[in-house]
């Protein structure tokens, strides 16, 4: 087993590098849609035989055993090359919470199965009445037996069409005092009678999001992850390192590489105007480069992050906005065109980047909860 | 972001030099010591710039052989943020970056060295002129048998120099000449500044002045010195809106109105969420920027850098002082409260070597220059 955090970050990052480069399906490269496992199978088969499907996990159960500092060049080399995420709530969630609050027996059973795709999993998290105010959620499952019964609708659950397994957010003491507590955290199997999948189709004409209905929905007992009626907790846990991930400076950095190849081929830097409004994007994303580098620095000096780690995500996401939005005022009569725009020898597909931004200030709690949590536990601000 | 987080990412000297230089201006009276020499003269204070010096301040960048710290632009940022978190009259980036920045490249063995990196004495550089249309102009200043003749402008630290170092031109090409502040045939005109303080409208006709040096280098030494300058009013710019979000920040925990803190409305918490975001991206965009400087040679490539600082600086400068301005409302328009001396401070930094539109030009130009090279 290799140990690679004993490797130097240069070394370990031209190991990655050169993996994704040589191995990973040149058709998949920054796929602009999610793809079903179908799609990416055959790359997830090689990642999986070299041992790198889960990154964050502890070489015992199969991981590389990252820390943060090397988790962060794994995700920046993937990012940098276009390698899909794959079908990874599995490996990003269910692994994590299960590793750090399941049964032996949870961990025997579904990690491995995690790890190999054999089981492909959905977050039930939200909720028509429950978005922002995720707590508010009223998905109910009741003990019967060894089982729990589910009612209820979860929705914007990404990819249910194309999963096994829920891992859900569900109310289970509706009589508790908060509305944060007597909420547990269950896993489900989809194939199921009670349980039914529409899918939303959005903007930008995909289908990624579904709506999951729940109508005496069945799961045993043994799938309750954790305490009963401890699952928000939990749920919080998990999402410490997410926050640095989701205020990566990839997205925008890669949007302005398109931006700026589209803008070159048609001539949109003739324009003053434009040229300094490309300048503006390129060194917001510059310098919000240089703020994640101090949270990087932080993680790799084994600091845990505060709260304050939340102004990479509103930066970044509106950045990556305003790119978007330029690339759309470079295609000038074609800013409405579906599908990639031949320039030279690039093609841009200038609206799916700009659909693409659109929810960015949406998801994973949306910019203006995330102004929230910063006026109140970094500025301090009162009420 | 507290201070203590934003002291632990400097590297341990940064971290030491950032609390004596605070230590220092706190000691003196911080911003309440600037606000009363704006009103006595809108000087500074010669004990001061000894104190200054005594601390190694105007030396920071100077290499240790000609008596300095020998620490280069990251640390002189450091010194700036603090000057700017007071906005202390002192010019201390003028001299950091402009008088010694020409100094040490061009003749480092000069006596001026030392009595600039000791604050017994003050220079200030005249290199810009103004045109016909009252804006920036190709240079016309003439040397010529020891002496001077034409104009300067947008002299900063004029009022209080003890001498002027000036760019002109003669017949063996581009010369640095110094000029003592008594000398005959020397006028200078204050233009007075928002701030209080004033820049120098120089004009020389026949003036005696000793030629330091000449050629190329020092058009070379000029365009280096005031990138050096320019980042560095870049870190005062981050300093200034450092302090001015912390004011702000007090005053609306504090301020009530509807019988109820101001700060727990949720449209006043996400403007200030904004500036703070704003002002932690332009810190660690600046600090970024000079520390590349520092370990960077090519002069056009700390130019772009040096551009890369102010266009964030700025930015975020007069975002911060004027959003300042309105969560303090009413008396946010009042002399009497300090935001207003620090959005006066931002307007005098911004418009001196280069705005954020100018310095967006630059970095656009400069990039794409670099990029057509390679």
């Amino acid at each position: 087993m290799t140990d690679w955090n004993a490797m130097s970050d240069a070394e370990f990052r031209k190991e990655v590098r050169g993996f994704f480069e040589a191995e990973y399906p040149e058709e998949l490269r920054h796929l602009p849609h999610r793809p079903k496992f179908a799609e990416i199978e055959h790359w997830h088969v090689k990642l999986h035989a070299k041992g790198w499907v889960a990154p964050a996990w502890p070489a015992e159960f199969g991981g590389m055993g990252l820390n943060a500092a090397k988790l962060l060049i794994f995700y920046e080399e993937q990012q940098r090359w276009g390698v899909n995420r794959g079908r990874d709530m599995g490996i990003q969630m269910v692994g994590p919470l299960i590793i750090k609050f399941g049964t032996q027996e949870q961990k025997d059973y579904w990690l491995p199965r995690i790890l190999s795709c054999e089981d492909i999993w959905c977050q039930g998290y939200s909720e028509p009445g429950a978005g922002s105010d995720l707590a508010n959620l009223r998905t109910r499952a009741d003990i019967e037996g060894d089982e729990f019964v589910i009612n209820g609708q979860k929705i914007w659950t990404t990819m249910a069409h194309d999963a096994t397994h829920i891992f859900m957010l569900v109310r289970t003491d509706p009589d508790a005092p908060k509305k944060q507590q007597g909420i547990s955290f269950l896993l489900a199997p989809m194939d199921q009678p009670g349980v039914e999948v529409r899918t939303i189709t959005t903007l930008s004409g995909e289908t990624e999001f579904c709506e999951v209905f729940f109508d005496n929905a069945r799961t045993p007992k043994a799938n309750l992850v954790g305490e009963l009626n401890k699952g928000w907790t939990m749920a919080k846990a998990l999402l410490s390192f997410e926050r640095i991930f989701i205020g990566s400076p990839s997205l925008a950095q890669n949007a302005l590489g398109q931006l700026e190849s589209f803008a070159r081929g048609r001539g949109a830097f003739d324009d003053p105007v434009f040229r300094d409004r490309f300048a503006q994007a390129a060194l917001d994303v510059e310098d919000h480069a240089a703020l994640y580098g101090r949270f990087a620095d932080q993680l790799k000096r084994g600091e845990t992050l505060g709260a304050d780690v939340s102004m990479l995500k509103i930066w970044v996401t509106e950045c990556f906005q305003r790119i978007t939005e330029l690339m759309i005022e470079a295609a000038g009569p074609d800013g409405g065109t579906i599908g990639p725009l031949q320039v030279g020898n690039v093609n841009v597909d200038v609206l799916a980047s700009f659909y693409k931004a659109r929810p960015t200030t949406i998801y994973g709690g949306s910019n203006e909860i995330q102004r929230n949590i910063l006026s109140k536990a970094v500025l301090g601000l009162p009420g | 972001m507290t201070q203590t987080d934003m002291l632990s990412s400097d590297q341990e000297d940064l971290r030491m030099l950032r609390e004596s230089a605070r230590t220092l201006f706190e000691r003196a009276g911080g911003s309440g010591r600037s606000r009363k020499l704006r009103d006595a003269d809108g000087g500074w204070d010669a004990d001061m710039i000894r104190e200054l010096a005594e601390a190694g301040v105007f030396g920071v960048t100077v290499p240790e052989d000609n008596g300095g710290l020998g620490m280069g632009l990251a640390a002189g940022g450091v010194i700036a943020e603090e000057v700017g978190r007071v906005i202390a009259p002192e010019p201390v980036v003028v001299t950091v970056g402009l008088s010694l920045g020409l100094l040490r490249r061009l003749c480092p063995d000069h006596a001026k060295m030392e009595q600039l990196v000791g604050g017994t004495t003050v220079l200030a550089v005249a290199w810009q002129e103004r045109g016909p249309n009252g804006g920036p102009a190709e240079a016309t200043c003439r040397y010529a048998d020891g002496k001077l003749t034409g104009s300067k402008a947008w002299v900063v630290g004029a009022v209080g120099a003890d001498g002027f170092l000036v760019v002109a031109d003669s017949d063996a090409g581009p010369v640095l000449v110094l000029a003592e502040a008594k000398a005959s045939g020397l006028s200078l005109e204050k233009s007075p500044q928002a701030d209080g303080s004033a820049m120098g409208e120089l004009s020389f006709s026949g003036t005696p002045a000793e030629q330091l040096a000449d050629g190329a280098a020092v058009q070379d030494a000029l365009a280096d010195a005031v990138s050096d300058a320019t980042a560095l009013a870049a870190a005062e710019l981050v300093g200034l809106s450092d302090r001015a979000f912390e004011i702000t920040l007090d005053y609306i925990k504090t301020r009530e109105q509807f019988d109820k803190p101001i700060g727990s409305f949720q449209v006043i918490q996400h403007r200030a969420v904004d500036l703070h975001v704003m002002r932690e991206v332009a810190q660690a965009g600046v600090r970024e920027a000079l520390a590349q400087m520092d370990s960077e040679a090519d002069p056009k490539i700390r130019a772009r850098l040096a551009s890369r600082a102010k266009a964030r600086a700025v930015r975020a400068a007069k975002k911060i002082t004027r959003d300042s301005i309105q969560l303090h409302g009413a008396v946010g328009y009042t002399d009497e409260f300090d935001i207003g001396l620090y959005l006066n401070r931002a307007l005098v930094l911004s418009a001196w070597l280069g705005d954020d539109a100018y310095h967006r030009r630059m970095w656009f130009d400069a990039r794409e220059e670099e990029g057509a090279a390679q």
